[in-house]
């Protein structure tokens, strides 16, 4: 094949991967957390998708959708969780939500 | 002959069980009686081994029964068992008999007592316990009787426990007694290093294998015990104390069986003293210095109980004496003949006592003559019998006491002197408190207070054993005359052969001059008290103060012990054991708050904690393979 | 280092590189805005380009999936929600402890470090060949058939995960019986 390896597939896909913990660890915005949730997805959907080339079977793209079908619901849920707290007058910071400090 | 032992014994211990047991289902006269009539029952038994005994040829009175074998430990073995011989038989009998006069005395004098179940309960303990004693086949068997006496007498002494005075008296007969179990504790290790057991007939008969030190320090060992169960110098201040006890307990206990024990216990391991000569002289002197002591401090007292309390003391030292010099017949004669005089002083006084509202104070009485009269015979019968004055017991027994110590050498012939004086004090102190008490005007005190007993059964049972131990003290002393009829001496010989014996003219000296003197004695108090003729010379502070002797036991232990203990309560107690603790559950506390700090509640600092860890375990996994 | 210079391949490395570096371009910019709305739609660029990189590994279903339902559904979501909310604002690198700053950049860079050093140098070799594919690899009727044979149970349980979420969400977005409390 031409182009490049599968290795830089998986370089991005890693890239991707690590951008996308450091968002969630450094941002307060609960959305903001989510996107970069996204992100982090997407890397793992990457490399599946790369690995699917590699070994010329699909399964790995199979998976890729059923993580996507996964990531749908999981940012339905997330969105509905953070519109409750907006309705609640909560504030959007995950840093305010810690009423389990010991 | 061995059953009748095994039930004198085993009676007592019984009712006291049962009284404890029933609790409230018995009611407070029923448990009276069963003490009673288990006492009944022991006296019944002891009459039937004596008599048994008897049959016996004098040679091979000396049985043996064992019920287990109690403590093993390789090879030592150590049983219960009991011994029937003569001496045991004999301390069977006054004990038993005289505790069961006493007791059922007691029916009519704790009647109304709130407590009453738990006072028999006692006494029948201390029954069993004293037979224990008297009845033991081995040293462990009577040590065992020993410390149990003196828990029964703790528990007798303290009984009206609402009184602070009586608490503490308790108490200090227990310590004192306590100390005494301690030095007869090492004298028995010393025993069971030696010989290997403390079986009678091992332990009497090789103590030649002991050398002088260890013979020595073994009887100091058993004197030790002796002085402090029988109130001896110096070991004597609890006895005064004592009389806080009711009445009764202070006339079984205190006159006339448990401090008895100490001389008894001198006759049965009469063996061991006679190996250490120097001790059994210490003993004599001992005896002979509390005598004089215990004789000037009655002259002073007011308390009519204690001035009988005294003059056990003083009794007692009599028969050290005798027993420290060697006559062992003639101690355990006049134990006998004490135990039936000084009950009946105790007894007769205490119902002066109950008559006058639990007034003891001899200041407030007089002219009971007239209102008690029964009583007064009874109390001048004992009082005559404790003077020594013919034909009553005390005459034959202290005489034959003192006789066998001109014979001893220069120093039975100055204990000889003293217990002469002692004579001269005995005759004033008693009449002193008998004059004051029966004689004269009706004090005003007592015309008010007074009130006769009721002729019910708890007038029965006050009057009754009075009556019988009047005539004991009156007439048991002609069971042995001098050196014409001995059965004590002929009975007792087998066990506790005398070192000494009297002359005739040595007995006749005696008597003569003991009873002149203690015809003085009377005469001087009925100068002073009855015809008020004369005035009593002032008292000493010296006697006031029993001779300082419980200042100087206060200085000398209770002092530096409550310093010690304040001292390392401060020190050591309060910041290292508290301390450590207190700090054990602060550095608890503090480990738990640093933890706390994990627990940011930051949802991000768990994602981080979750990366990182994540990011090392990759590394671990790809290094490792 | 496998530069091979064809003429097709040129192409094939231009437009990888350009894919790839959108890709982490916006990667970056989403978690670097402070504006959620800019956030999200960096996310949409990042998307396509991934939609980019997926057609170059013959994954042409997924890649149009991705449009399709990820940028196309999932994102028109965010930006209703971010648009209802008012989009507030919020610094990255702010608030928490100080320490935790740097621990997560420590740690994700580790995690960077790592992977990159596994799939390069510890992967001996392995990951280099690549297999042999036909054209139909990665067509709709390829992935219909997997998902209708051999993985039939995924497909079915991702459909009920959907649905799932679907009832979740309303849930959610409902409005209680009773009046919410003001804090």
């Amino acid at each position: 094949m031409n182009g490049p390896d599968v290795v830089w597939y998986l370089a991005v896909a890693a890239f991707l991967f690590c951008t996308g913990a450091l968002g969630v660890l450094i941002r307060r915005s609960p959305l903001i957390v989510l996107l970069s949730l996204e992100i982090m997805l997407n890397g793992a959907n990457l490399a599946l998708i790369a690995f699917a080339r590699q070994q010329g079977h699909e399964d790995g793209q199979i998976f890729a959708l059923a993580v996507m079908a996964v990531a749908a619901s999981e940012v339905v849920v997330g969105l509905g969780l953070i519109v409750a707290m907006a309705r609640r007058r909560l504030d959007l910071d995950v840093d305010k939500l810690r009423t389990l400090r010991g | 002959m061995i059953p009748a032992a095994w039930i004198c014994l085993f009676a007592p211990l019984g009712a006291a069980i049962a009284i404890t047991l029933a609790g409230n289902r018995l009611s407070r006269r029923a448990a009276g009686y069963l003490a009673t009539t288990s006492v009944l029952v022991s006296f019944v038994a002891a009459v039937v081994s004596f008599a048994f005994l008897l049959g016996d040829p004098p040679d091979n009175r000396e049985h043996y029964s064992t019920l287990w074998h109690w403590l093993t430990a390789g090879p030592y073995q150590f049983d219960l068992r009991i011994l029937v011989d003569p001496l045991s038989t004999f301390m069977m009998l006054i004990v038993a008999g005289v505790g069961f006069l006493i007791v059922w005395y007691s029916i009519g004098y704790m009647d109304g007592d709130d407590e009453e179940r738990r006072y028999f309960a006692y006494m029948a303990l201390f029954v069993f316990s004293m037979l224990l004693l008297v009845q033991g086949g081995n040293l462990l068997m009577l040590l065992a009787g020993w410390g149990l006496v003196g828990l029964s007498s703790y528990l007798l002494i303290g009984f009206w426990h609402e009184r602070p005075t009586a608490i503490a008296a308790a108490k200090k007969a227990f310590v004192m007694n306590a100390i005494g179990d301690a030095t007869m504790a090492l004298a028995l290790f010393i025993l069971i290093q030696r010989d290997g057991t403390l079986n009678f007939e091992v332990v009497f008969s090789r103590t030649g294998s002991l050398g002088t030190w260890a013979a020595n320090l073994v009887a100091l060992g058993l004197l030790g015990g002796a002085v402090a169960k029988s109130a001896q110098l110096p070991l004597q201040t609890w006895l005064p104390d004592a009389m806080e006890g009711p009445t009764p307990v202070s006339a079984l206990i205190h006159a006339a069986t448990m401090v008895t024990a100490g001389v008894y216990l001198i006759v049965r391991t009469n063996a061991l003293f006679e190996a250490a000569p120097h001790v059994q002289e210490l003993a004599a002197g001992l005896g002979a210095a509390t005598l004089l002591m215990a004789g000037l401090i009655a002259l002073v007292q007011t308390d009519i109980k204690r001035v009988i309390a005294y003059s056990t003391m003083s009794q007692i030292g009599y028969m050290f004496l005798a027993a420290g010099l060697g006559a062992y017949a003639d101690a355990m004669f006049h134990l006998m003949t004490h135990a039936f005089f000084k009950a009946l002083l105790f007894m007769a006084a205490g119902i002066v006592i109950h008559a006058l509202a639990d007034e003891q104070d001899l200041r407030k009485m007089g002219g009971l003559r007239q209102y008690l009269p029964k009583t007064y015979w009874a109390f001048l019968v004992g009082a005559l019998a404790l003077t020594g004055i013919p034909p009553f017991s005390g005459f034959f027994s202290k005489d034959s006491l003192l006789a066998p110590a001109l014979a001893h050498g220069w120093y039975g012939q100055l204990l000889w002197v003293a217990g002469m004086v002692g004579v001269f004090l005995t005759g004033l102190y008693t009449f002193r408190m008998l004059f004051l008490a029966f004689w004269g005007e009706p004090s005003p005190f007592v015309q008010e207070h007074f009130h006769a007993l009721k002729r019910d059964v708890v007038g029965v049972s006050l009057a009754v054993p009075v009556g019988v131990l009047t005539v004991l003290a009156a007439f048991a002393g002609w069971i042995q005359v001098y050196n014409f009829w001995t059965p004590i001496s002929n009975w007792l010989d087998p066990v506790a052969p005398p070192l000494v014996t009297a002359s005739g003219l040595q007995e006749a000296a005696t008597s003569v001059i003991a009873v002149a003197l203690a015809l003085t004695g009377i005469g001087v108090a009925w100068w002073i008290y009855a015809a008020r003729r004369g005035e009593a010379p002032r008292t000493l502070p010296l006697l006031q103060h029993k001779f300082y002797f419980d200042e100087l036991y206060d200085a000398l232990f209770y002092r530096p012990a409550v310093f010690l203990a304040t001292g390392l309560y401060r020190w050591v107690e309060r910041p290292l054991v508290f301390g450590s603790l207190r700090e054990l559950a602060a550095a608890v506390r503090e480990l738990g708050f640093e933890t706390r700090s994990i627990q940011t509640g930051l949802v991000r600092t768990y994602v981080l904690a979750i990366a990182a860890s994540l990011a090392v375990i990759t590394i671990v996994f790809v290094v490792v393979r | 280092m496998i530069l091979a210079a064809d003429a097709g391949n040129v192409l094939v490395w231009v437009v990888w590189f350009v894919a790839a570096c959108a890709c982490l371009g916006s990667g970056i910019a989403v978690i670097s805005f402070s504006n959620p709305f800019f956030s999200a739609l960096s996310l949409i660029g990042n998307l396509a380009s991934l939609a980019a990189l997926y057609l170059l590994l013959s994954a042409e279903f997924v890649a149009a999936a991705q449009v399709l339902v990820y940028a196309g559904a999932v994102m028109v979501m965010f930006l209703f929600v971010i648009a209802y909310l008012g989009g507030r604002a919020d610094a990255p690198w702010a608030g928490g402890p100080s320490w935790q700053a740097f621990a997560a950049g420590a740690a994700s860079g580790a995690l960077l470090v790592e992977v990159l050093v596994v799939i390069s140098l510890k992967s001996s070799g392995r990951l280099t060949h690549e297999a042999n594919i036909d054209s139909s690899f990665g067509s709709p009727a390829r992935i219909g058939r997997l998902f209708l044979t051999d993985h039939l149970l995924a497909f079915e349980i991702t459909s009920i995960v959907l649905l799932v979420a679907a009832v979740g969400g309303v849930i959610l977005g409902s409005h209680s019986r009773n009046p919410s409390v003001d804090r």
